[in-house]
């Protein structure tokens, strides 16, 4: 049965977008017929992170109002089978769309798709409401810092009022090296404040910079810290029992000396 | 200086306090006072009429009540400590 997922965070800047992007490309990767919809209209972005900002034909208000049929707005992601873009409109605003008809798009993409994933846009306002109005369940974006988890808590009292059930959280920018001197606050003690089930950790790591450089999300490479830990979370949203490898280990007394003498950067492996 | 020979004793002994903990601390009231729409005025209102209405069965240490907001797994609770000198009327 078809599924649609909100990724949705509240704050700005914590990694919705990044978030959508692997998700979608590591559930296609996986089989799934998977299209990825930004929500943000007037600032759109998931084009860019997925590299297909120079197909953009039709836009997701223009399918709304009817000036062209959703099909051929729909951008095909050449790179895996069975993965599609629905583009935000850049030149118009948040009010130019409600959530009746989100939800109606949302239901035509259903009938095609396993997973309609879409990425929401920051605050609380139109954009938020639109987000969720088609959606079966959320995934809530945050950080480990004061302000992200504050407005998470926020989004998640609105998601339960909105009859979804419990969201799930993903913490992005874990850095394991300040979580072991006491500066960041580690999962357990976000998990205690915001009571919801953790579906995934992504550390801080500069391979998103870099696959955002590209418009190739890092889900696609294997060997990238990044990568797997959005393939992980893509397995836990299909439903696998997939385990958290234990980051807060501490490294060995060589890598500690090597990195007193500066030798070499902080590992942050989640 | 005994701020130096606290740090070491912090550092040694593990005492000091991280700012993590300052961050978890800070969340946890602010989430409450996020959720509760009540300004600090308002709870030292209804900390006075709560006390008023004890006072008229116990005789309790008014400087040592405690009225706190508390929240665990998202739901709050209004958590009171009131310590009791006798009690001076009886049913």
């Amino acid at each position: 049965m078809a599924e649609c997922i909100v990724v949705t965070s509240g704050k700005g800047g914590v990694g919705k977008t990044t978030t959508s992007a692997n998700l979608g490309v590591g559930l296609a990767l996986a089989g799934h017929r998977v299209v990825v919809v930004d929500a943000d209209i007037g600032l759109r972005n998931l084009d860019v992170i997925l590299g297909l900002e120079n197909r953009i034909v039709y836009d997701l208000v223009q399918v709304i109002e009817g000036e062209c049929r959703l099909k051929q707005a729909l951008i095909r992601d050449k790179r895996v089978e069975g993965l599609y873009l629905l583009p935000a409109a850049q030149t118009r605003d948040k009010n130019a769309v409600g959530p009746d008809d989100m939800r109606r798009l949302v239901a035509e993409m259903k009938e095609t798709f396993d997973y309609v994933i879409i990425d929401c846009p920051a605050g609380i306002e139109q954009g938020f409401k639109n987000s969720i109005a088609g959606a079966d369940r959320a995934i809530i974006v945050t950080t480990p810092e004061v302000s992200a988890i504050r407005d998470a808590d926020r989004i998640i009292g609105m998601v339960e009022a909105h009859d979804l059930p419990e969201p799930d959280l993903i913490i992005n920018r874990y850095r394991a090296g300040m979580v072991q001197r006491g500066d960041m606050m580690n999962q357990e003690d976000i998990l205690e404040i915001l009571a919801i089930p953790l579906i995934g950790l992504v550390p801080d790591h500069e391979d998103v910079i870099i696959s955002a450089n590209r418009g190739r999300p890092a889900v696609f490479d294997d060997d990238s810290v990044i990568g797997q830990a959005y393939r992980r979370i893509t397995d836990r949203v299909v439903g696998h029992d997939v385990a958290f490898p234990d980051f807060n280990q501490k490294s060995g007394v060589w890598a500690t000396m090597k990195r007193w003498m500066g030798l070499s950067p902080m590992q942050e492996a989640v | 200086m005994r701020g130096f020979f606290a740090k070491i004793q912090n550092t040694v002994f593990g005492s000091e306090v991280h700012s993590k903990d300052d961050a978890k601390q800070r969340l946890k009231v602010l989430l409450i006072h996020d959720q509760v729409a009540l300004t600090p005025a308002q709870l030292d209102a209804m900390k006075l009429e709560i006390m008023e209405v004890i006072g008229k069965y116990v005789e309790f240490e008014a400087d040592h009540v405690e009225f706190k907001l508390s929240r665990e797994d998202g739901s709050i609770s209004l958590v009171s400590n009131v310590p009791v000198r006798r009690v001076t009327a009886r049913a």
